[in-house]
């Protein structure tokens, strides 16, 4: 997705950074059981949360390993199979098809053509994801739907442009699942988090495209990163709070890690405008 | 009922000092303040009330037992009561409050939108409305109309003030402020070499 969503490495403790990548770890293996070799298209850090967020909670994690799908001749500590990493592998697949989709609509007929090329190859998965969860397909396709009707109506009001992003992330918590209230509210203000966040990393190519930015019609051209701030800040108080209402197990100081440090750090990026050079030189460096 | 050491996080043997520390903590994380109007509110209440009782049965214990507890009277309570103790001026806003108490919000958004006369407790009303959708930037417009129609009424500022809070809420040991303690690039470096990326 968008890879906002990560914890800051230092400041978790060894146990804590090797369950994380067991995940990551887990969730890619998880992918490729289930959608084959385009897998690690779907893989991202975003997603993981969601897999940790929507474990099981237990008191210790029983490391086990797996062999590396880039590099079957290592082995790496992964996540056991589990329904949580099931249901975040399939939200993945959707979650990226839906993007491409919008990414085709909004580039246009020339521009479009490698997004048309890309969905051709990744419609198996999509179609075999949306068959296996049926309500969060058809919930991204309806919030999707009403988005771009507000952009094109140019709705001034951050609050419910945000809201048609923010109830797809709601919606990634199964229905009936345990603690559903609570993991719904937290990924509510979750998505309108993200989705916030990325108007304002895209404020300046907006302003140049002459596309509709939701920042812009709110507070000007230049935005107003104080009144944004405060907002994003209200959110991640909120989050904070449903968090702390949960049982997460051995999972929550991740959780805690990424809510508390994790978020406000890469939201500081993006407003100093250091967030593109930072994507530019990462993520998939090579570092063990 | 639950055992009331594992409640509050402490083992048996805790010394009252710890008890009493752990019991400050939880508090703090579950106070009202940090769940006002929250949808959520009605389980940190929940909550509260589990570890009222579990600090209450410990220190019943203790005491009788002949250990040094001294009535502490420090109980945090009552807090979640706070919000019926405000009264509306017409039986309109009062039956929308019991709706949005109740978390019916599209009944009690028709209701109000039937009021004619916008006065500062509308705007007020509505407000709420928005904070408990998640919509705050709404919310936080809404509040600041109903404390410039109606300056003297507290529980209007109070709302307002609440999301005017930067860094406001709960925060654990260890996460409070230390984002601003963090070297922002080096910081960013590392986070980047997470997991040695696609590869895995």
């Amino acid at each position: 997705m968008f890879g906002y969503v990560r914890p800051v490495r230092q400041e978790l403790k060894c146990g804590e950074f090797d369950l994380y990548r067991a995940t990551y770890c887990g969730l890619c293996r998880c992918l490729r059981r289930r959608y084959g070799p385009v897998a690690p298209m779907f893989l991202s850090y975003d997603l993981t949360f969601l897999a940790l967020l929507l474990w099981e909670p237990e008191e210790s994690f029983q490391p086990c390993s797996g062999r590396c799908h880039a590099n079957p001749l290592i082995k790496k500590p992964m996540c056991p199979s589990a329904l949580a990493l099931d249901r975040a592998a399939d939200a993945s697949v959707i979650l990226t098809w839906w993007k491409l989709k919008d990414s085709q609509r909004d580039d246009g007929l020339v521009g479009g053509m490698p997004a048309r090329a890309l969905a051709g190859v990744l419609y198996p998965s999509y179609h075999k994801a949306a068959k296996k969860w049926p309500e969060f397909d058809a919930m991204t396709r309806i919030c999707l739907e009403e988005l771009s009707q507000r952009e094109e109506e140019r709705c001034s009001s951050i609050d419910r442009t945000a809201d048609t992003f923010a109830r797809i992330l709601q919606a990634a918590v199964p229905e009936g699942w345990e603690q559903q209230r609570i993991l719904g509210q937290l990924l509510y203000h979750l998505g309108r988090w993200i989705y916030l966040v990325d108007a304002r990393d895209d404020l300046e190519e907006d302003k140049k495209a002459g596309r509709y930015n939701p920042l812009q019609v709110r507070y000007g051209p230049q935005g107003d990163d104080d009144a944004l701030a405060l907002t994003l800040d209200q959110s991640r108080v909120l989050m904070g709070a449903a968090l702390q209402l949960g049982e997460f197990g051995c999972r929550k100081p991740i959780l805690e890690n990424i809510i508390y440090l994790g978020l406000p750090l890469v939201e500081r990026a993006v407003f100093d405008g250091s967030w593109a050079q930072i994507k530019k030189q990462k993520i998939w460096s090579n570092r063990q | 009922m639950r055992d009331p050491y594992s409640v509050l996080g402490v083992s048996q043997n805790a010394s009252d000092e710890e008890i009493k520390k752990a019991y400050r903590e939880l508090a703090r994380k579950y106070h009202p303040d940090n769940y006002q109007n929250n949808p959520l509110a009605d389980l940190a209440e929940e909550k509260m009330k589990e570890i009222n009782e579990a600090y209450e049965a410990i220190n019943k214990q203790r005491s009788s037992g002949g250990g040094s507890y001294q009535q502490s009277g420090s109980n945090y309570g009552g807090g979640y009561q706070q919000q019926s103790s405000y009264s509306s001026s017409t039986p309109t806003y009062a039956r929308v409050r019991n709706l949005i108490n109740a978390g019916d919000l599209g009944t009690a958004e028709r209701l109000l939108y039937e009021v004619s006369q916008k006065d500062g407790e509308w705007y007020f009303l509505s407000g709420s409305i928005a904070y408990r959708k998640g919509w705050l930037d709404e919310a936080m417009q809404n509040y600041t109309l109903a404390v410039q129609m109606d300056p003297g009424n507290m529980e209007y500022r109070q709302a307002l003030n609440m999301l005017q809070q930067r860094g406001g809420g709960y925060r654990p040991y260890g996460y409070t402020n230390t984002v601003d303690g963090l070297d922002c690039c080096t910081t960013m470096l590392c986070l980047n070499c997470l997991c040695g990326g696609g590869n895995c």
